[in-house]
């Protein structure tokens, strides 16, 4: 990051390498369509190197691009709502391979896909920092003072989110199942 | 002993979802041991949110790869870092701001002496002379000459204030939400709707003698529209925008060149 504030565009690829799988989980949590997480992620690194000059250098970048990442899923997801785009289950071709190869039968991988088009949905419907702490904390595992820093958020807005957004996202998914 | 229960008992929740560790945890975990009525209600919040928990431990996006190489993403980023601006940092701020502010001075310094040349007399001294006799006094021309004068200044000062909101807005560096990068813009929003609402008096009333201000006047009140719709406390990036939008249509040194212009 200092090289980064000095302007040194070869300190970016290291960067990259080092936080993309992550930052694009964060993303791909968050929109569920993984061209959308791209763009976010790749405009998460041009911020940063933007402004690394502002960056204090006394902790680790990780969280610093966390949340921008997080902040550009959230634009992002802004954007595609006033496009109607907002949602939700995964375009053709999106991650297939993944859902598929998590069950030995057709028809598992079927259900697998069904339940995480539920999920989908369910996560939709969560205000957008909600959405932000259950990604954080369950497609991240960080901890709750890790997802406080990361968000800028109080220990105790942090416990209170997640519950809430548990309890929100239950009765979707249970109005889903009836 | 109520108090205590009262208190534990709101965090009953919190222990099923798994949200609570160290000695909180202890405590309610206590608690627990002695209150069945607690102990139900834990047990029937976790049976609630275990599936809901269980359902996103088995998202398989959890461990999904990007499908584009590291190495591909790096490079585009390289390429978009290079078709933009250098690293932003203060540096670049005050590559705007100082400039900006060096205007506004020099605006300042060479305004009030022309101003001055051209301020009305005081509305005492003028009610002195009946209308009637004015007119007797001073010619057709002298009138109109007076009247342009009026509306030019007008539009001078209008687009100087105008000038003043759009660098108070580029220029701010004082944080009020670190946390979610935000940036403190004051009054810059109220000061410009109040612009917005003269800007008719300025542009339509001033006819002719601002004509070759409306170029800049439509510019400015495109960017102060932005700046209105701020709120107080704004988001980095959006400041940003203003700041790019503002450079992009060369603004403050337009407003400076049309201020001088029309001062004479």
């Amino acid at each position: 990051m200092a090289r980064l504030a000095q302007g040194d565009r070869e300190a970016l690829t290291p960067l990259v390498e080092r936080h993309y799988t992550r930052l694009y989980r964060i993303a791909l949590g968050y929109l569920r369509q993984r061209d959308d997480a791209l763009d976010v992620v790749q405009e998460a690194f041009v911020k940063a190197f933007q402004a690394a000059g502002r960056w204090d250098g006394s902790a680790d970048a990780g969280p610093w691009l966390s949340r921008i990442t997080v902040n550009l899923s959230i634009d992002r997801w802004r954007r595609n709502r006033r496009r109607g785009q907002t949602f939700s289950p995964l375009a053709e071709g999106d991650h297939l391979e993944v859902l598929a190869a998590v069950g030995p039968s057709p028809d598992r991988g079927v259900h697998r896909r069904e339940a995480s088009d539920r999920l989908a949905v369910a996560l939709g419907e969560l205000p957008e920092r909600q959405r932000a702490v259950v990604v954080l904390r369950h497609y991240q595992e960080l901890s709750l003072a890790e997802i406080a820093s990361t968000l800028g958020m109080s220990l105790g807005t942090v416990k209170s989110s997640l519950h809430r957004a548990l309890h929100h996202m239950r009765a979707t998914l249970a109005g889903g199942e009836s | 002993m109520i108090f205590a229960h009262l208190r534990l008992r709101r965090r009953v929740g919190l222990l099923a979802a798994g949200l609570l560790d160290g000695r909180e945890q202890d405590d309610v975990r206590a608690h627990l041991a002695a209150c069945a009525r607690c102990r139900a209600e834990a047990h029937a919040e976790a049976e609630a949110l275990g599936p809901v928990v269980a359902a996103l431990e088995s998202d398989p996006l959890r461990s999904a790869e990007p499908h584009v190489p590291a190495s591909v993403l790096a490079a585009r980023v390289a390429r978009a870092v290079a078709e933009a601006p250098a690293p932003a940092g203060r540096k670049r701020f005050w590559l705007v701001a100082l400039p900006a502010a060096a205007a506004l001075v020099a605006t300042a310094l060479v305004l009030p002496p022309l101003l001055k040349r051209f301020r009305p007399e005081p509305v005492a001294a003028r009610v002195t002379i009946p209308p009637a006799e004015a007119s007797a006094l001073l010619s057709e021309d002298a009138l109109a000459r007076i009247e342009r004068n009026l509306a030019r200044e007008q539009a001078a000062r209008y687009l100087s204030e105008a000038g003043e909101v759009l660098v108070s807005v580029a220029a701010t560096g004082i944080d009020c939400d670190r946390e979610d990068d935000r940036l403190d813009v004051g009054a810059a929003p109220e000061r410009s709707r109040e612009l917005l609402e003269k800007r008719h008096l300025v542009a339509d009333a001033g006819g002719e003698a601002v004509a070759s201000a409306r170029g800049v006047l439509t510019d400015v009140e495109l960017a102060l529209r932005q700046v209105a719709e701020l709120p107080a406390c704004v988001k980095r990036r959006d400041v940003e925008l203003v700041q790019k939008d503002v450079e992009a249509r060369q603004l403050l040194m337009r407003i400076r060149l049309m201020t001088r212009e029309l001062e004479g």
